[in-house]
């Protein structure tokens, strides 16, 4: 085919627009995405292909009780930190009392949430993104496909079920860990009893501060789900494809998470 | 040939991007027919199988399965016709995440409301079928080549399908293993009564079990007959696959050159 | 599929009749797993089944492996050609006691 030179400009241009049609139909996929799942939680049942309850569970287990440990360490980690900044920048006012307010606030608004996340994309997307993957080389999403088992409906459903139910209540956990963290420090520095840092963080803690938080978990997780599936779903080229999916699907959904959140951090603050 | 027709297909045109990859191609699988589908790589023939199975939809023709053009189907006649076919891909595509026998079974928990321990007999029947027995609480990871290309066609079979679709049987197994394979597949039509599309490129396995062969090439339909209409076929890209000379094109000059230069 | 359990030589005989599929081999795998139930050596008899799936023959398997669990007698009778070919497919012709009528399975118990 013969093609005509192009100056460098027309051709920057050329991939720009490609990067941006390529874009809008990534989006557009997830939103069919979200939709068919949802169609075969609701009717597949009457129409005789329901979406596996044991399929889900299993889903839940691995993301959200296989990852408590690791959640556990690095929100208690990020608490102590919290706890450490917050009394560091706090003395110069001599305020450091205070800082069990900025503890409890940014845990449950802003860092319980998104550390599950970052931790949940890190774990389970790149799972999901891998085993879907490896399917669809080995041609199993086709097998399912030919014997009439709908792999949106046997994949994605149960996965978007397992992340709504877990990434909140992953987010309590975290949030827990997180307080438990500047609980400690707290304690050892400023001497502050438990009871007393217990008492001072419920008191300060709304149920919107929770629940803000929580309604964050939900998109992330859907985000995670997302992201892995269609990762796992567009790959092509054997082995090699799998890996670099896998790597794809991880720093998208990490940064959708963290551009999902400023976003819902600026309209539920406005 | 007046017994009807399993599979017509007419006129199939297909791309892949801008790329044509088949080219008008028009055949016709009588019922409890074993129909194989011959050609090179390269030649369309696992693009066609694609097809027939409904992974794609084709630019324009139609492909019609047990009557029904599945290029206009409904997503209901689709799964409804999807409980009579059963497929045998090429690595078996069995789910690495189940053991042999929760394989087989899979079709029958997503399809039937057959009791719990009617399901295991009937899995467990056709592992004996395919000489499996005894192998089915092992994962697919454990297991031979030829092993889950058996495996795979127990669970192609588990349904009873009036269609069954093979694809490379035998590539990458042994002689024996592959010759063992072709005798259950006519088995399995003789008992049955199954119409088989086997795609292969393993002459020998083509002539055994074949009642007619389609040789595709570059996108067309180059002959479609019985064994011994394909060997006395005068064609010479028939006779270069049959006799495994590699293909001799006349060269265009300009062209040629063009695509050397890039020019 | 119609099904009717007759009272035979001793027997009780499940007649099998039309076609034995997927949507009615539950049915007649709970009528023969209700004559075993109930301690009677059982028939089957499928001299008027046209066709007969895998799901129906596995019925058949876990009637007789039933039989054999309660010590009762268990057998096929009248097999058609069609349906012989699916039992020899996974080579359960020389597993079943088969035979060619109710009056030849008596005869042939002696």
């Amino acid at each position: 085919m013969a093609e005509t030179p192009r100056s460098g400009i027309a051709q920057n241009l050329e991939r720009i627009g490609r990067a941006c049609v390529d874009l809008l139909e990534e989006f557009g996929y997830y939103f069919a995405l979200i939709l068919e799942s949802l169609f075969w939680l609701a009717l597949g049942r009457s129409r005789r292909q329901p979406v596996r309850l044991s399929a889900a569970a299993q889903q839940m287990v691995e993301v959200g009780i296989d990852g408590l440990p690791i959640v556990f360490i690095l929100s208690f980690a990020i608490g102590v930190m919290l706890a450490i900044q917050g009394i560091h920048t706090l003395k110069q006012f001599g305020a450091e009392t205070q800082v069990v307010l900025g503890i409890a606030l940014s845990v449950t608004r802003e860092f319980g949430p998104l550390i599950t996340g970052i931790l949940v994309a890190g774990r389970s997307g790149s799972a999901l993104a891998a085993r879907i993957g490896t399917m669809n080389v080995n041609q199993e999403i086709d097998a399912l496909r030919v014997m009439g088992i709908n792999p949106v409906r046997y994949l994605v459903s149960p996965v978007m079920v397992a992340m709504v139910v877990m990434l909140p209540l992953v987010t309590l956990f975290s949030d827990l860990a997180a307080l438990l963290g500047g609980a400690v420090f707290c304690n050892l520095e400023l001497g502050l009893s438990y009871a007393a840092y217990w008492d001072q963080s419920t008191s300060f803690i709304t149920t919107d501060d929770i629940l803000q938080g929580l309604s964050k978990s939900v998109v992330f997780g859907v985000i995670i789900a997302l992201v892995g599936v269609t990762n796992g779903f567009m790959v092509s080229g054997g082995a090699e494809g799998v890996g670099k999916s896998t790597t794809r699907a991880v720093v998208l959904a990490i940064s959708y998470i963290v551009l999902a959140d400023m976003a819902f951090t600026y309209f539920l603050n406005k | 040939m007046n017994a009807a027709a399993a599979i017509e297909v007419e006129g199939l045109v297909t791309h892949y991007g801008s790329r044509l990859i088949l080219d008008g191609v028009d055949f016709r699988v009588a019922q409890g027919e074993i129909m194989v589908i011959m050609g090179g790589s390269g030649s369309g023939k696992s693009t066609l199988l694609r097809h027939l199975l409904g992974l794609h939809a084709p630019t324009s023709g139609s492909i019609r399965l047990l009557g029904k053009d599945i290029t206009r189907a409904s997503a209901d006649e689709m799964h409804e016709l999807r409980t009579n076919m059963g497929v045998s891909f090429q690595g078996g595509a069995l789910l690495s995440s189940m053991t042999v026998a929760e394989n087989v079974m899979l079709p029958l928990r997503e399809h039937t409301r057959l009791d719990e321990q009617t399901m295991n007999i009937v899995a467990r029947m056709k592992l004996e079928v395919v000489n499996l027995g005894g192998f089915g609480d092992l994962r697919p990871s454990q297991l031979s080549g030829g092993m889950i290309k058996r495996a795979a066609l127990a669970r192609a079979i588990v349904m009873d399908p009036k269609l069954l679709f093979f694809d490379e049987p035998s590539a990458g197994l042994d002689p024996v293993v592959a010759a063992e394979l072709d005798e259950l597949i006519i088995k399995l039509r003789d008992s049955m009564q199954m119409t088989i599309v086997v795609v292969t490129h393993e002459l020998d396995s083509a002539f055994k079990i074949a009642d007619r062969i389609t040789v595709l090439d570059r996108g067309r339909i180059l002959l479609s007959g019985t064994v011994d209409e394909v060997r006395r076929s005068t064609n010479e890209r028939v006779q270069d696959l049959l006799n495994r000379r590699p293909r001799e094109e006349e060269i265009d000059a300009d062209e040629y050159l063009r695509r050397l230069t890039g020019g | 599929m119609a099904y009717e359990v007759m009272n035979q030589n001793g027997y009780d005989v499940v007649l099998l009749t039309d076609d034995v599929d997927l949507s009615c081999s539950p049915e007649a795998r709970k009528a023969i797993l209700a004559c075993l139930e109930r301690g009677r050596d059982t028939l089957v008899d499928l001299t008027a089944v046209t066709y007969i799936d895998s799901s129906g023959v596995a019925s058949l398997v876990e009637g007789f492996q039933t039989a054999k669990k309660k010590n009762l007698k268990f057998g096929l009778v009248g097999v058609s050609e069609a349906a012989m070919s699916v039992l020899e497919l996974a080579r359960l012709d020389k597993v079943f006691p088969i035979h060619a009528s109710v009056a030849a399975r008596v005869e042939a118990d002696g």
